[in-house]
């Protein structure tokens, strides 16, 4: 068995893991659905409950305080994290999916003109697709496709072409139909794709086009700079990140924070409450109405410190070193169709493929029988999944505490479903 | 998979070798059913002659326990009323939400299915089918 020191050091803080499924160990490759958690964050969420549980904000005694203290001091860290200046930019959400919806809402609708269009990518989780058509079915916008380059096999397919980009942002200039906003992943859920954030930002950024990076798949796996990306907006999940359920990240640059309307009303969010009328309170908390989640803050604030002690460039390896493994490891069988880049350039953490003629469900229940926790179906991505002509696939994805040797079961695993479906 | 080797044969059995796949040219009924956890999607094809199947096809993409419950459901409602496919559909969407392992002798065909039931993320892969079916009777009423 052949272990990373990194895996070495992590299995042992994962209760989870010492869980045995069908009478074999858990090997756990469904981290781009949700990782598994440490014991310091689910120490975090009890330490929280058993000592500190209070409503923040709004009360003067000693727990509110210390509770208040927690979630401001659990924001502190999160900006840091992700390379925000000022923890006044991070907003707390229930996940990556209510961070782009408030975009939708509170930003993009109330300026959204007829003829205008939304720039959106083929390979978006439908959590950064729907709501944005949504708006841009409401206000009578078009919604367009940067397509992804074609699947040839060679390390080109699948990804974002900036030729592509550059000629589509040219050619919005020229129609008069400007793009309101471009929506893109900085890590394909399904294709593993890294894409050129950066350059991306800089390119739509040259012709005055805000940007929004979904890194729901990418905070996990890499360090994220938004100061240094300069991006519009960045949404994430907590429980992506080791972090428990329930707790997202919407950061906001200052411009786009002050052209945002309110997007709950409730507590929390205002100023002045008058009969008829009320005023805001300031970025973030007009943007977070109702009581927080302060106990998922706490947890989420722990995940962040574990994965800073690793380090995310440390972490990044070792899943590059995955991902590298399992690219090898398809070359040797011909039934398998990968999807996406097949060599580890610009690409992490996350492979999906097929077993030819046997269904993605198929696959995945027989690997369970060996212990092996995979993903089935269309990762909600089916424009995508259209894209390539299938209805589904089977995804497995990385993370710090997975072992080579995981990956090898897999794929020996593969043979019970050849011998069941295929004999 | 978990369940016993027999019944696990009878189903590749079907999902191998459909009955009944396929679509009808005129068609008395259709109806589509699909999947919106993995995409899987059905069509369901009847014809009628005084309220009884005459004839009945399924045009299935998806998985083996999919395909076999759509096989499986076609021999059984041939020569019915489309009423008592109905009802027969009912008592299936039934024995799979029960706890008990009893199985309504009216099901025993469908006893390699049902064995699955504890799988629940199968469970709307074998009713796919069965959803196609009741959609033609509440057409059929109407």
């Amino acid at each position: 068995m052949q272990n990373f020191p990194l895996t070495v050091k992590a299995r042992e803080d994962f209760p989870l893991l010492k869980r045995k499924i069908h009478g074999h160990p858990l090997a756990y490759l469904d981290n781009a659905a949700t990782t598994q958690k440490p014991n310091c964050v689910i120490d975090a969420l009890v330490r929280f409950y058993e000592n500190h549980n209070s409503n923040v904000s709004r009360g003067v005694y000693t727990l509110a305080e210390e509770a208040t203290e927690i979630y401001e001091e659990g924001r502190e860290s999160v900006a840091k994290f992700i390379g925000a200046n000022d923890s006044g930019k991070i907003i707390f959400t229930r996940g990556t999916t209510e961070s782009i919806n408030l975009v939708a809402a509170a930003w993009a609708q109330p300026k959204l003109k007829t003829d205008e269009r939304i720039l959106v990518t083929e390979m978006e989780h439908h959590s950064n697709l729907v709501p944005w058509q949504m708006v841009a079915q409401k206000a009578g916008a078009e919604l367009v496709y940067w397509p992804i380059t074609p699947e040839t096999g060679s390390s080109d397919g699948g990804r974002l072409d900036l030729q592509k980009l550059d000629e589509l942002l040219a050619d919005s200039v020229k129609r008069k139909r400007s793009f309101r906003l471009l929506a893109v992943s900085a890590v394909s859920n399904v294709l593993g794709t890294v894409n050129p954030i950066a350059e991306i930002i800089e390119l739509a950024h040259a012709r005055g086009v805000p940007v929004l990076v979904d890194a729901a798949q990418a905070v996990a796996r890499m360090p994220i700079d938004v100061s240094g990306w300069d991006c519009d907006f960045l949404a994430f999940s907590g429980h992506k990140i080791y972090g428990p359920t329930g707790i997202g990240v919407l950061y906001a640059k200052n411009e786009r924070l002050e052209e945002m309307l309110p997007f709950q009303g409730g507590g929390g969010m205002i100023r002045q409450v008058g009969r008829q009328t009320s005023t805001w309170a300031d970025a973030p908390q007009k943007f977070e109405a109702g009581t927080p989640p302060v106990a998922e803050v706490s947890g989420l604030a722990a995940a962040v410190e574990y994965l800073r002690n690793f380090g995310m460039q440390e972490i990044q390896r070792h899943e590059y070193e995955l991902t590298t493994h399992a690219l090898k490891r398809f070359a040797e069988f011909e039934d398998l169709e990968l999807y996406g880049p097949p060599e580890t350039i610009e690409r992490c953490g996350v492979v999906s493929f097929n077993l030819r003629n046997v269904h993605p469900h198929d696959v995945a229940q027989v690997l369970d029988e060996s212990g092996i926790a995979v993903r089935a179906g269309h990762h909600c991505t089916q424009v995508l999944h259209k894209r390539f002509g299938i209805a589904a696939s089977v995804r497995m994805s990385f993370g710090l505490y997975n072992e080579i040797s995981e990956i090898d079961r897999l794929f020996s695993a593969l043979d019970q479903a050849r011998e069941i479906f295929l004999k | 998979m978990t369940t016993p080797t027999i019944y696990r044969d009878l189903l590749l059995e079907h999902a191998r070798h459909p009955k009944n796949s396929g679509r009808l040219e005129s068609p008395d009924l259709q109806a589509s059913a699909f999947n919106p956890l993995c995409g899987d999607e059905l069509e369901l094809t009847l014809s009628l002659s005084a309220g009884t199947i005459q004839d009945c096809k399924t045009q299935v993409r998806g998985c083996s326990i999919c395909q076999a419950s759509a096989s499986m459901m076609s021999e059984m409602i041939l020569a019915k009323t489309l009423q008592d496919a109905g009802e027969i559909s009912q008592i299936f969407a039934e024995s799979l939400r029960k706890n008990t392992d009893e199985i309504p002798e009216s099901l025993d065909s469908l006893r390699p299915l049902i064995a699955l039931k504890t799988h629940r993320s199968r469970i709307k892969c074998m009713k796919l089918a069965w959803d196609a079916l009741e959609d033609c009777a509440r057409q059929n009423e109407t």
